[in-house]
Parts: structure tokens; sequence; C-alpha cells
């Protein structure tokens, strides 16, 4: 017996030794695109193409392509972040409607009857979010200690990776104003914090000042206007954040901040930008190279595809009726007539004085202004504001993605703030100067002429709010230029549409922010719902 | 020692007669049942070189016997026997059936095998002679219906894969696959891109048999890997007769149904009607576009296996299978060449056995994209051919004066299968070897090597004609030119696997113990390369290589099991499996998954004097398994890992792209799912088992459950992330029956009929938040709903109104929360795909040499979400773009005119999906005195998916998922075939 013992372990052990051991468990990708943190950050060029990632994820859903996304629960190319923004700030108003009432979410963000589990809101909580992770990411992988412990010692690139550094931070507090406007609070999360963390909730107050002071801090070290490569964060952008922060602080916080935003304006204005001769070179394949763009969010048919704002303004607007996708450098059917106009924005061109406006690219037809059903994509004006062609007409490498940025930030919405501050009453703007640059975006509408130009009583504030209609149609700015002037929700002013009902009805004034999505406020027990959802 | 005692006064009686001299014997062997004589069966003397083997007529001679000699009948089929010889001149012996007999059935129970009458678990076993007539071109189609509790959907593809379902399925995110085992060696359930599944290489004529293991008692052996079931696959061996085996089967097939859409003449007067601007751009020609996208098919199936005894010591088995499919859909075939050896040698009086499996095969596909919604839809009034249409011929709308495509209008289906050749090429090789080694110094204990191999190497290649009308293009001067594309992919799969374990058998009285412990080591490999898209295009380039591997995935799993059994009648089975896995943390990487199993054979201490019972047996199973069938993308979620973008996913800093590179989400305390499986089940037998059968119930709970599941926005690199949370319940009953109805000397019929049931159940999900799911019309629209309390998958839909005609109102909701609106929460649970019934039923008989066979499936109370009428039959869709579009004739009823307001989420587009299909029916007659008795032949005839019975108006009831999106069609073939056995 004993000896059987003996010869019954050894064979064990011979049997098991046959394998190799239990490290083999341990794998590493192999994959040569994906590595893991200390292998990606040991390679040339690593710290450059993470600062890509973090801007990157402004234009791109993830990094497989317009159909990848770092993002769930909801149609990978919707959940781009320019996309989630113009559906919340544009589609919400009279501006446009989709014609597509299937996709999901896009129904109840027209008619205004929204609820928490919208997938296009999910999307825009949790890109906006995202973004501040991967900026934390960005900054504990650059922290002194990390680059130190890594033996980065080269000069050139430590002094980049501080510049970097400040980017992100622009980033991050724009994301934090995006979140502050539409949902008015956000989970408050830094560098500091571990992965998963839960943030605690940050109220609009919280967020203002956080977002006020971080732009402050960075400030300084921010690249001067238009000296930083293209792409990239400098101080006028910093600065735009902060004056549409004091714009709209009445809202946010309940304290007006005009002059501070006039401040901030005058300073962005003084950074070299000029107002392009041809507007409509703002909204075509090259518009990068606009002497008036502070920020764009990239879109490119070769390098940068994705199913963001622009591609879905460019194939979109295509007519159902008219075919003219070639005429914009796509596909001659487009989209087949996704996105049509409100009557009640159509109206904002109504009258002679817009008869020779450039900024007029609407499409009437045989059409009718109105849209009683909108599945009927032969109902309704259409747009041709944007296009796939370049200034010099050549369409773009790619007929369904477009080389069209979208302007983020551009100088004509500087002047108009300024100029809505001094009609506010802020003590560093004038309305003489603010007439000035309203009266200079006229003369560049109607081909340097001034036959459109407009007098000083004409500078009210209901002219300001139709004149951003006018200049600013689609660049995602309308739902809260509409709530600033208190005609977003109520029943003071109503379009086609608004409420669920055809000709527009009144709103609950609790829309003004949009509901923490279902699953966001499921995964984080610190966030509260807001009033009304 | 009793029975040593026995012995001795046995061999004491037998002592007088061994004394007298030696004589000849006359004999016949008859089966015990019919009386009938068999020829062929092996006689010989043990102990000496002496033996014959019957005649035709069943008869024998021997010759210089000695009194006590021990004559050994041995016979294929039939339970070998031995017979002392006694000084007699004649001798009939009758040889029992081995079939008739349940106990003597082999169970595979991984890591070695049971007696069936031994088992403890759940564990079904059909072997070769029940397998399924018919076409079966991929293993499953074998016990397709003829397990309780198993359900196998195979597409209508040519050498298609199928959804195999072991009890409906146990997990939401994670593979509801169940482990296949073949040979001993797991298989990696991904499935090569240049193959049509991950059974397509296996040539169902190399199957002896499939054992089922449906619960944990019987799985967990199998560890992490086994919570969706176990099937192993057993493939035949090599004998010690010459026996060659011929089958050819020859079928024809077509397509049988069409999604119900107006014909050309109807179309003419709808537009007309609805649509009277679109009336300009009508043809002439009448076309059925769902006729013309398919064909008759031929199905040629060759073949031919060799089995005997290599250089007479070896037994050995060759077979060399080839297999030709057509698809229905034009273009689209399966064509399988297959080379199996079996060496199944014994050694050192059988103290060491040795078997070698090595399979290779060799697939050529063509695949056909799925053009099933565009012909549908396609215009009818449009001829196929245009002659001068500058797309190869085809009709294409176009511009005939810049040459462009009319936007928005789809493409000419037939074109684009003949204008596409999509080739798959996968050569695979797999096998095992397996040394059993009884050690001579110590026979009770075994130790067992066994080591595997799989590999499969595929390529794809798919090129576009340059004339096609769709897909890549360039502009030039606003002339849309197409370029087809190229574009490849290969694919290399590995698993290779290293087994070893000790086994010891030792009976002690009435104990007998067996106890095998343990170690089994296995790595995939996985690696892809992609290159080559717009071919011909002056503006862009042919993109790059891109090799793009993924992690490898270890898994090593240390193994114990016992049985013990008591006088033959208590029965103790306890096993627990310790495995790691490389994907997860060191911290979560190892789980143990134990399970135990008592069995009790009752007939004797219930039922001792009941003629009627002939078997009873309880069995009662508790055990814990794991699933860790994630995607390969999650190989490495436990780490931090960045990923760089590809050429298309850049960001440009000044004017310089720049890849980006971005953190995935991770999860650091990912760990396996586990299931616990509580099994009660009864084995019970009729009339000397002339009726057997089992009826099971079972509950299993999963927790810990895979989830791709919210997050705190923010903490992590992404909204969801893979976690465990949530838990799942299954409880369900299972019944089976087997009855040789009549049993005659030339009449034979045996039923088998089967019934399963069960209720799955998401108990518990992260955060209590639903989880969206299932397509539905509209970019990103989900029909299905994940909710604590609800079957997974339920329908998550709108409820319609109807008027007072009982015809629905459009966009008439029920508002079921009451806030006055129809918004995304009025949406309700409505039902789901989960049938309450399925039911298997199979009948085969035999009159004289005449054979007639035929298997029915049904399921009943599964429902579908018919998308092909919810996306497109509304009158809005009679429009795409500037030309007309088909739509389904269900618009008749409804009258829908625009998909807005949610209309494609009707409840009324939820449809009862249950069905009674016949799989296959077969008529056959055997020659069995073929070449002058040198060979036997069958030949036969039948139809394969004769039929299938349903209300459900889509095309086929039979889809995986529970929404209809256009399938590929079952074809219905007429098939004949021989079998030749020499």
């Amino acid at each position: 017996m004993k000896k059987f013992k003996i010869n019954a372990f050894l064979l064990v052990g011979s049997l098991i030794g046959l394998s190799s051991c239990t490290k083999d468990l341990d794998v590493l990708p192999k994959d040569p695109t994906v590595s893991t943190a200390e292998a990606f950050y040991a390679q040339p060029g690593a710290y450059k193409s993470a600062l890509a990632g973090v801007y990157g994820n402004l234009s791109l859903t993830g990094t497989d392509g317009s159909g990848s996304s770092s993002l769930q629960g909801l149609d990978a190319g919707t959940s781009q972040y320019g996309r989630c923004l113009w559906y919340l700030q544009d589609l919400t108003t009279d501006e446009v409607l989709w014609s597509y009432e299937n996709d999901p979410g896009t129904r109840e963000l027209q008619r205004n009857i929204w609820t928490a589990s919208n997938p296009v809101i999910l999307g825009m909580f949790s890109r906006s979010m995202v973004e501040v992770a991967f900026v934390n990411d960005f900054l504990k992988n650059t922290s002194p200690e990390k680059l130190n412990s890594r033996g980065v010692v080269d000069a050139t690139l430590l002094n980049n990776i501080a510049d970097y550094r400040n980017e992100v931070r622009v980033l991050r507090a724009l994301a934090y104003y995006n979140l502050m406007d539409l949902f008015g609070k956000a989970p408050f999360v830094t560098e500091n914090d571990v992965v998963n963390t839960a943030g605690p909730e940050y109220n609009r107050q919280q967020l203002f000042s956080f977002i006020e002071t971080e732009l402050n801090a960075v400030l300084p070290s921010l690249k001067a206007p238009k000296t930083n490569e293209y792409g990239r964060v400098d101080q006028a952008v910093a600065r735009m954040i902060l004056a549409k922060i004091y714009l709209n602080a009445e809202v946010y916080i309940g304290t007006p901040k005009y002059s501070e935003c006039a401040t901030q304006c005058t300073a962005i204005i003084a950074g070299g930008y000029s107002l392009n001769t041809n507007y409509l070179n703002n909204f075509n394949a090259d518009n990068q190279t606009s002497p008036e763009m502070i920020f764009t969010l990239q879109s490119d048919g070769n390098y940068t595809q994705n199913y963001g704002p622009t591609t879905v303004f460019v194939n979109g607007s295509v007519g159902s009726i008219e075919q003219n996708g070639a005429s914009v450098g796509v596909s001659a059917g487009g989209w087949g007539g996704a996105l049509r106009l409100r009557k009640q924005f159509v109206q904002k061109f109504d009258g002679a004085s817009f008869n020779s406006d450039t900024r007029k690219t609407i499409i009437a037809g045989a059409r009718n202004i109105d849209i009683a059903d909108i599945s009927d994509k032969d109902q309704g004006y259409i747009l041709k504001k944007f296009s796939n062609k370049n200034s010099a007409g050549v369409a773009g490498v790619n007929s369904t993605f477009v080389d069209t940025d979208f302007p983020l930030f551009r100088l004509a919405d500087v002047y108009l703030m300024y100029a809505e501050c001094a009609v506010r009453g802020a003590s560093t703007a004038t309305a003489t100067q603010g007439l000035t640059y309203v009266n200079d975006l006229r003369k560049r509408a109607n081909n340097g002429s001034s036959i459109a130009n407009i007098s000083a009583t004409d500078l009210t504030l209901s002219f300001i709010l139709d004149e951003r209609a006018r200049e600013l149609h689609w660049e995602s700015h309308r739902r809260q230029d509409l709530i600033r002037f208190g005609k977003y929700t109520g029943g003071s002013y109503n379009w086609a549409w608004k409420g669920n009902g055809s000709n527009g009805i009144s709103i609950s004034n609790n829309l003004k922010l949009f509901p923490i999505p279902t699953n966001a406020l499921a995964a984080n027990p610190n966030l509260t719902q807001n009033t009304g959802y | 020692m009793k029975t040593i005692y026995k012995k001795l006064l046995f061999l004491l009686l037998m002592l007088p007669f061994s004394v007298l001299a030696q004589s000849t014997l006359d004999g016949s062997v008859v089966d015990s049942k019919t009386n009938q004589s068999l020829p062929g069966v092996n006689v010989n003397v043990q102990g000496t070189q002496a033996g014959t083997s019957t005649d035709l007529n069943g008869k024998f001679k021997l010759s210089k016997l000695k009194k006590g000699d021990k004559l050994i009948f041995s016979f294929i089929g039939y339970q070998t026997k031995t017979v002392a010889y006694n000084d007699q001149n004649s001798i009939t012996v009758s040889l029992v059936e081995e079939a008739n007999l349940l106990q003597e059935v082999v169970v595979q129970v991984g890591y070695g095998s049971v007696k069936k009458k031994d088992a403890t678990g759940a564990v079904t076993t059909v072997g070769a002679k029940d397998f399924n007539k018919g076409t079966n071109v991929t293993a499953e189609n074998l016990l397709s219906g003829r397990v309780a509790g198993l359900t196998v959907n195979t597409s209508g593809a040519p050498g298609s894969g199928s959804e195999i379902r072991i009890r409906g399925g146990s997990s939401l995110n994670a593979s509801n696959d169940p482990l296949i085992v073949i040979d001993g060696l797991p298989i990696i359930n991904v499935e090569n891109k240049s193959s049509t599944s991950i059974l397509a290489a296996l040539n169902p004529n190399d199957i002896e048999s499939f054992t089922v293991l449906k619960d944990a008692s019987s799985t967990a052996i199998y560890g992490s890997r086994a919570s969706n079931g176990v099937i192993i696959i057993t493939t035949k061996r090599g004998g010690k007769k010459m026996a060659v085996d011929y089958n050819f089967q020859y079928g024809s097939g077509k397509n049988v149904n069409q999604i119900d859409v107006f014909s050309a003449d109807e179309f003419r007067a709808i537009i007309q009607q609805y649509k009277p601007s679109l009336v300009s751009s009508l043809g002439t020609a009448n076309t059925d576009w769902q006729k013309e996208i398919y064909r008759r098919t031929d199905f040629i199936d060759n073949n031919l296996s060799v089995r005997g005894n290599l250089f007479g010591t070896i037994p050995a088995r060759i077979s060399i299978g080839n297999t030709h499919q057509e698809g229905i859909r034009l273009t689209n075939s399966f064509d399988r060449k297959t080379v199996s050896t079996t060496l199944n040698p014994t050694f050192f009086k059988d103290h060491l056995k040795l078997r070698l499996n090595a399979t290779f095969a060799n697939e050529n596909n063509r695949f056909a994209d799925g053009v099933e919604g565009t012909a549908f839809r396609y215009d009818p009034t449009q001829p196929v051919y245009q002659a001068g249409s500058p797309f190869g011929g085809f009709f294409e709308f176009y511009n005939t004066s810049t040459g462009n495509i009319t936007p928005l209008a789809s493409n000419n289906p037939v074109a684009q299968l003949l204008q596409t050749y999509d080739k798959g090429r996968n050569n695979r090789i797999y096998g095992n070897f397996e040394a059993d080694y009884k050690l001579h110094f110590f026979p009770d204990l075994r130790a067992v090597v066994n080591v595997g191999f799989d590999q499969s190497n595929g390529y794809r290649n798919k090129l576009v004609a340059p004339n096609v009308a769709s897909g890549n293009q360039y502009t030039v001067s606003g002339i849309i030119n197409y370029i087809g594309s190229d574009y490849t992919q290969t694919i290399l799969l590995r698993n290779k696997l290293i087994d070893t374990y000790l086994a010891y058998n030792k009976k002690i009285g009435k104990l007998n113990l067996e106890a095998t412990l343990g170690r089994s080591y296995q790595i995939f490999n996985e690696e892809r390369t992609y290159y080559g898209d717009t071919r011909r295009n002056p503006a862009s380039q042919v993109n790059p290589n891109v090799w793009r591997p993924e992690a490898d995935n270890v898994l090593i799993g240390y193994f114990a099991r016992t049985n013990l059994t008591y006088n033959d009648k208590y029965l103790f089975t306890a096993s627990i499996r310790r495995d790691g896995s490389s994907r997860l943390t060191s911290d979560n990487r190892w789980a143990n998954y134990p399970a135990f199993a008592f069995a009790w054979k009752m007939k004797d201490d219930f039922f001792k004097d009941s003629k009627t019972l002939s078997d009873m047996k309880l069995r009662l199973g508790y055990g814990i398994t794991g699933n860790q069938g994630l995607p390969s993308i999650y190989n490495n979620a436990y780490l931090q890992q960045y990923a760089t973008g590809n050429s298309n996913s850049q960001y440009t800093f000044g004017s310089t792209p720049s890849p980006i590179s971005l953190s995935r989400a991770y999860n650091d305390n990912l760990k396996w799912e586990k299931q616990t499986t509580y099994n009660v089940g009864i084995d019970y037998g009729f009339f000397n088992n002339r009726i057997t059968g089992a009826l099971d119930v079972y509950y299993k709970k999963t927790d810990d459950l895979f989830n791709v599941a919210p997050v705190p926005d923010g903490g992590n690199f992404s909204n969801f992330l893979i976690q465990n949370v949530g838990s799942f319940t299954n409880k369900g009953v299972e019944f089976s029956i087997n009855a040789d109805v009549v049993k005659t000397t030339n009449f034979n019929w045996n039923l088998n009929f089967n019934a399963s049931k069960f209720e799955r159940r998401i108990e518990t999900l992260a955060n209590g938040a639903d989880i969206y799911l299932g397509s539905a019309p509209g970019t990103g629209g989900t029909s299905q709903i994940y909710r604590p309390g609800y079957t997974p998958n339920s329908f998550y839909v709108y409820k319609q109104l109807y008027d007072t005609a009982g015809k629905p109102i459009e966009g008439a909701f029920a508002d079921l929360n009451g806030d006055g609106i129809i918004t995304g929460n009025d949406r309700y649970i409505y039902k789901n795909p989960d049938p309450d019934v399925t039911f298997g039923f199979a009948s085969s008989m035999n009159y004289k040499n005449l054979d007639f066979s035929f298997n029915l499936r049904a399921s009943v109370g599964n429902r579908i979400y018919n998308q092909v009428n919810a996306g497109n039959a509304q009158l809005v869709a009679l429009t795409s773009g500037t030309v007309a579009s088909n739509v389904p004739t269900q618009i008749l009823e409804t009258g829908f005119n625009t998909l807005s307001d949610k209309i494609g989420l009707s409840d009324l587009y939820i449809e009862n999906g249950s069905f009674l299909r016949m799989d296959n029916v077969s008529l056959g007659y055997t020659f069995p005195k073929w070449l002058e008795g040198k060979a036997s032949l069958r030949l036969f005839t039948g139809v394969q998916n004769a039929f299938v019975l349903t209300n459900y108006s889509g095309l086929d009831p039979e889809i995986t998922g529970g929404v209809d999106n256009t399938i590929y069609p079952r074809q219905r073939s007429f098939l004949f075939g021989a079998n030749v056995k020499f």
C-alpha cells in the first residue's frame, strides 16, 4: 500500500508537471493597436496621441471608425458630441425638424415631450462625462510624478505636455459648461478620483464656480489666440466659455454678469479674428481656414469620419424633391429629406431687407411652408447652409462623410454677444460698438453693401434674438438663446410642433432643463432627478 | 471471498466432464427476440486461436473442442455471450440485441464514461441509429428534436451553423452556446469568417454518438464553461473486422415560401391610387423578385469509410467525405471535403489503449449577401436585365443622360448577387491523441493523457464587380463612378489542449468506488488580418494590411470526481473543478465548481413484483457551474488598455492627422458568472424496457450575471461597462419517452417523443435599470427589453388601439401612464420570444426490408416581432426617393400611412410564432444480400423540410432572437440515396 501511495504521488506530480505553470494565465494584448497603460506611454508620440484622443472625443465617437462608439445605449453614430449637442440645442426649437421619427429619441425631442429614458439625452450626458474621464486620465498620466517615474526628461516634450495639460483642462471646463447649461447639474469627478468613482452632484452654482475658477487659473498659461496649431485650444476658446457662462449667468445662478461677458468678448475680438467676407465659407469643406473660426469640431472625409452635425446637415438637408445633393458635394439623394425647416424660423427672413441676404439659404420651391405630417418629406422648406464643397467649388473626398467642420465658436457669435450685453446694460460695452458689430454682420451678409444695415433704435433685445437665429441657425445656440430671452418654455412664443401640437402649444417651465438620464441616475446614487421628471 | 468460493465450487462440479475426449459441435445463432438466424457472428474458443463465424444461415461448426471450453459469441450490435462447451453435439445460442439493454448504453461524462444505468445526472445519449435521417450537413442537425430540452435552430444557408440551446440558455450578455467537446477536445465557440459554422468541419458520418449533459451535477466537471450544458461528440472508432461503408445522397431543393407583397399588376394599381406621381417611374415588366433571387439547388453527398485491423493489430478507420450543397440564393454554395482517420490500438493485454483521431477538413464556400429585404421591396414592374445597361446589363434605376444612379433607389437584388464573388476557404485540422494506461503494478489505476489540437485557417475574399451600381465610388465632374471593391481577410483560430488525469476503480464488497483526479490546460489563439477595400479608386489608396490578433485566452482547471455505488442500487457522485482563466485579475481568477448527485434504483424496493415496470431510477443533482463565454474583445477587460484609432478616426493638429489613443473602459473586478442548478429526475422503463424515458424537473439560478450595464458617468471610459450584476432564474420540466410499439420478426415500429417547457426570468439587473435591445425600424431602434421580473428579450411596445370594427387606428396607442401624451413611457411589455412548450417526435418503422421514418418538431407560444411588416407595411414605404417600392400586403389590413408616431412599435406586429415542422420523412428499402450476399444495399428517398404548419404571417416562424427582419429561407428538398455496406 505504501508503495502505491508513493507511485501515485509521483505519477500525479509528473502528470501535472507536463503542463506549464499557472503564470500562463497572465496574458497581454497582442493587437498592435492596443496596449497596456505602461506599454502605451512608453511609445514615442504617445502623449500627443493621447491628447488627440481627448480632443478627438469631441469629433469622433470611438477609435474604430464612424460606427464605433465608446458609449452605449444609443446608436454609435448618433452619440457624437456635436450631434447630441445640436439635437438638444436646435432640434428642440423652432429651427428644424427631423423626418425619421422612428430614429429613437428624435420624435420626443422635437415635440418637446422627452423623458429621462431618451437615448439622445443619455448620449449628451455620457459623452460630456466621458470627456471629463478622458481629461482626468490624461492629467493623471501626465502628472510630474508619473512623468518622472517613466523617465520623461526631454525638455521639449515636457514643455509640450505642460501645454497639453492646460488645454485638456479647458476641454473639461467645456464639458461641464454643456452639462451646466443642459442639465443644471453634473457628477463632479477630477483627476484625483480613482476609476469607477461615483462623483458627487454639483449644482449650477458649484459648476459655475468651478468653470470660472478653472478657466481663469489656466488662462494665462494658454497660448495666445490664433497662435496654437489648428485643432487646439487657445486663450480665445477659454474666454469664449467664460463669455458664455457670464452671458447666461442670470439663468444659471440668478446673477447677471453681462459686463463680465462683454469684457471677455472684447478680449476675444482683440485676438485677431476677422469676419470671412463670404458668410457661406464658414460652412463649407474648407471652413477650418476661415479667419472667423475660434474653435471647430472636426470632420474629414478621409481622416475624421463621423456622423456628426456637419455630415448630418449636408446629407440631411438634401431635399426629397430637389435631390440636390450633388450641388453640396454628397450623393444626389442625400438622406432623402431628413431635415426641414419649421415655419417660424423661415419667417425670420420675411421682408425685403433679406432679399439679398446670403444667410438666407432657404429653398422653398413648390413646397408648402407648413409641415402637417412630419414623415412627409415633401412638406416644409429646406436649407442649404452647409456644404461639402470647398470655397473653390470642389467636392470633398467622400460623398457621405463631409470635410466640413462644425463651427462651435466663431466671431459672429461674439459680435452678437457683445451687442446683446450692450443692450442689456453692460458697463464694459457700448451700444455704438454693438451696433457696429451687428452692421458688420449685415454688410458681410449683403456682399459688403449697407442696404440692410440697422439703426440704433432697431437694436433691441427681440431684434438680437431674431438676428442670432438668422446668423447662427443650426449652430447649437437656439435653445440657450430662447431660454435667456424667456421664450423657450411657456406660451409666449410657439412654433410648429412645440409641445406636440402641429401649430405649437405652451410647454412646461421645467423643460428648460433636460432630465438626468435614467441610466446615469441609476448608476450614480449621488445624483438627483431634475424637477418635473 | 464469497464469489471465489462459488467459482471454486463451479469448477469442482465441472471437473468430471472435462476428462472426456475432444469432439465436434454444430451450432446456430439466433436473435433472442425474433429467433431469426444471425449470419457473421464470431465464434471463438477462449484462450485459443480456434474460432469461426456463422454462415448466412447462422450456422457454424467447430471441432476439437474440450469439455469446459468457453465459447465466445460476439456480434456487432449484440451482447457478447459466453457458453461453456459441455460435450453436446449441437447448440442454439440466442444473442441479445445490445440496444434493447438500456443499462449497456455508455454515457460520456467528461474525463470518463459511465453506463447509462449508473448515470446520476440529467444526461441524454443519442447514438448513430437514432440520428435524424435526411440532409444533415452539420452535425447538430442529427439530433435536432431528439433530446428533451435541446433546441437546434439552423438557418437556411447551406452548411450554416445553428443556434443550439440546452434548456433555453442562462445568460444575458455572455454566451448561451453549450460547450461542445469532440473526443475530449472542447472546441472554440468562435466561427471562422471563412467558414459557415463551428461544426461545419465535422463530417456527420463520422459521428458515433452525442451525449448531452444538461444539469450541473453532470456538467460541473467542465467548470467555468459548463453553464449552458455540454454536448460531447464521440467519433467512430476502428474495428477488428473489415467493414466498408459507402453512402451517397442526392437532393434537389427549392424555395417554398415568400413574403406576401403585391404582384406587378396589383402594384401598378396601388401606385396609381396612392402615389400617382410615381406612375411614370414604373416599368412594363412583371418580375417576381423573390423568385428571381433564388434557384433550384443540388445537394450531393458522398461518404466512404473503411474500418479494419491495420497490420492485424491496429484497429483503424478512415473516412472520406465530400458534401456539396447549393443555397437557394443565387451563387451561394457550401463545399466540404473531409478526411478523417482513427487509430485505436491496444497494447500489453489492453493495459495501454491509444487513440488517435485526426481530421482534415477543407471547406470552400461562396457566400451571398442577404438580399431578401431588397427583393421583396423592389419594384415588380421592372425587369431583371435591361439592354444597354452600363451596370453589367442589369436593370438599375439610373439617369440615362448622366449615368448617375437614382438617389435612394435600392439596387437590383439579382445584380447584387451575381456581381459579387464572395469566397471563403477554410482549412481545418483537428484531432486528439489519447493514451490510457492501466498500471501494470496497480491495475485499479489508470493514467490518461489527452492532447488535442484544433486549427482553422481561413481566407475570405469578397470581390464586387467594377460595373456594380453601388458601394465604393468616386466622382468626376459630377458623374459618380462605381468601382466595386476587393476586400480580403484571413482568420486563424487555434486551440491546444493537454488533459492529464488518473482514474481509480475498486470494488470493495458491495461498494464500487471510482475516482478521477486531473488537470486540464487549454490555450486559444485568434489572429485576423484585413486588407484591401476599394479597388481602382484613383482618389484613395488601397488600405494597408491590418493585423489584429486578440489576446490569448488560457484556461487551467483541476478536477476531481468520485462515483460511489453501493449494492448496485445507491449511486453517489461528487465532483469539483477549480478553474483559472486569463480573462480575470489574479484576485478573481480562480473559482471552484462543485457538484453532487445521488441516484437510487428503486425498482426492486417498491415494484419488485411488477411485471409492467421494468426499471425505475430516481436522480437528485446539485451543482455550480460557470460561464466564461464572452466575446474575445473582453479577453483583457480587466486591464486598462489604450486603443489607437484607425486611419478614419484621427484628429488633425495643424495640418497633420494624428492617430487618437483612448483608454478603453475596464473592470478590474470582473469575475465569472455562476450558476446553481437543482435537478430531480426519474428514468423509467416499462414492459422489459420496451418503453423507456425520463422525466426531469430543474431550477437554475445564475448570479453575478455578466451585464453590460451603466456605470457612474465620468468614473470610467464609457457609460456602460461589462460587470457582474444581476441574477437570472430558469425553471423547467422535460419529458421523454421512447417506445418499441411493435417488435416482431417482420414489423418493427419505434416512436420517440419529448416535450420540454421552461420559464426564464430576470431577477435583478444593475441598479434595477432596464436595458433596451432588439432591432426595430429607425437608426438604433429597439423593440425588446431586459427588465427584472420578466423573460429576457420580452417585447417592449405600444398598445395598439382599434376602432369598433376591429381595425387598428393609425398612430393611436393606449396612454398607459395616463399623462395625456404618448411618449416612450407608454411602452409596455407584451409577450416574449420564448416558447411555452417545445416538442420533438420521431417515428421509424420497418416492415421486412422496407423502412419508413419521419420526425417532427413543434414549438408553441413563441412570439415574433414581425419587423418586415413593422418597418415596411405603410404607404409611405411605397416611395423610395423618386422611385416606387413594393410593400407587404399586410398594409391592406392596417391601411397605415406613415411610419412616424411609433407605428413600427405597435403590439400588432407581435405575432404568435407557434409551429409544427416536419424536418424529414424518408422511405427506404434494403437488399440484404446484394452482390451475392457480399454486401447489403439500402436505397432510400425522402423529403427534407417537408412542411411547416403555422399561423405566423411572415416567411418562417423559426427565427432566432424574436425579431424577424427577413431570413434566409429554408429550402424544401427531395432526396434519394444509397448506403452500401460490405
